[in-house]
């Protein structure tokens, strides 16, 4: 499987550590009302699709940025890679 | 009490070997200094690096010769980079000599004693590494001064193509011996 890095272009996905859904860029804010609710959720509940799923992706072997890659679970097409970093300051993070 | 004198040496002992196309040597006594751009300093950065070494602050996956050619310039990531060059001249030791030139912009760490350097030269360096390295390094895609961390039959290895048919490996000296059998074993099997 090749994962094409939006820096350092196409790499093997040997060169990758997978952790699992990109949901986990969203850290819940822990002075919420139902804090203790979100947390559970953030901490064990997840999608388990048939199809396209967004996931971390840590180039350990590489530059040791963090990526959120589109993969398709049924397939193993991958229709998009961005930097993690890119993506958390899009949903909100500010650094 | 016996007096005795110790001598280091480098990690391969000096290593040479040629071979029919393909030649390979350690190089030995460089100094390396990791220096990684704080969030937000990209711009002090650029600014630091010319003003030190007279070129730009390469892009992602290029290297660069300072003004003066002692001294290398990779950058391996968004913010990671590392400068190169040959120990012997700086007995002050490298991370001063470097933090000293890039000024505080910069977090400088000395991590000579940590890599050992292989050059593979020749008309057949590219076959030679063509079933170990993973990237793609034909000319077009991977020209002079570019650079790339990947890893080699397992090993964490820095590629830089410092010529036509000229490499530096770079990998961890704690599996120095490891990695030369690993490269002296692609020679062998691409010959």
């Amino acid at each position: 499987m090749i994962i094409n890095h939006p820096l350092l272009g196409p790499r093997d996905a040997a060169e990758f550590v997978y952790l699992g859904d990109a949901a986990l860029i969203d850290r819940p804010d822990p002075e919420a009302e139902n804090a203790d609710e979100q947390f559970y959720e953030y901490g064990y509940l997840r999608d388990n699709p048939a199809g396209a799923h967004q996931e971390l992706w840590y180039h350990e072997q590489g530059d040791r940025s963090w990526l959120v890659v589109t993969r398709d679970t049924l397939t193993h097409e991958i229709t998009g890679v961005k930097l993690a970093r890119d993506e958390a300051k899009k949903r909100g993070r500010n650094k | 009490m016996a007096d005795f004198t110790l001598t280091a040496e480098p990690f391969l002992g000096r290593f040479e070997q040629h071979y029919d196309d393909v030649k390979l040597r350690e190089i030995y006594d460089v100094a390396f200094v990791s220096a990684a751009i704080p969030l937000r300093k990209l711009t002090a950065a650029k600014k630091a690096v010319s003003a030190a070494f007279g070129v730009d602050l390469p892009e992602v996956g290029m290297s660069a010769l300072s003004q003066d050619s002692d001294m290398r310039i990779l950058r391996l990531g968004n913010d990671q980079a590392f400068v190169i060059f040959p120990r012997a001249q700086h007995d002050t030791g490298a991370e001063p000599h470097v933090a000293d030139l890039l000024g505080d912009v910069f977090y400088t760490t000395d991590q000579s004693d940590v890599w050992v350097t292989l050059e593979i030269a020749g008309t057949g360096a590219r076959r030679a590494l063509e079933r170990i390295c993973p990237l793609n390094i034909a000319p077009d895609a991977f020209g002079i001064g570019a650079t790339a961390r990947t890893s080699m039959e397992h090993l964490g290895t820095i590629i830089i193509r410092n010529g036509e048919d000229s490499f530096l490996l770079m990998s961890a000296s704690s599996s120095a011996h490891s990695f030369l059998h690993a490269i002296e074993t692609s020679i062998a099997n691409t010959a």
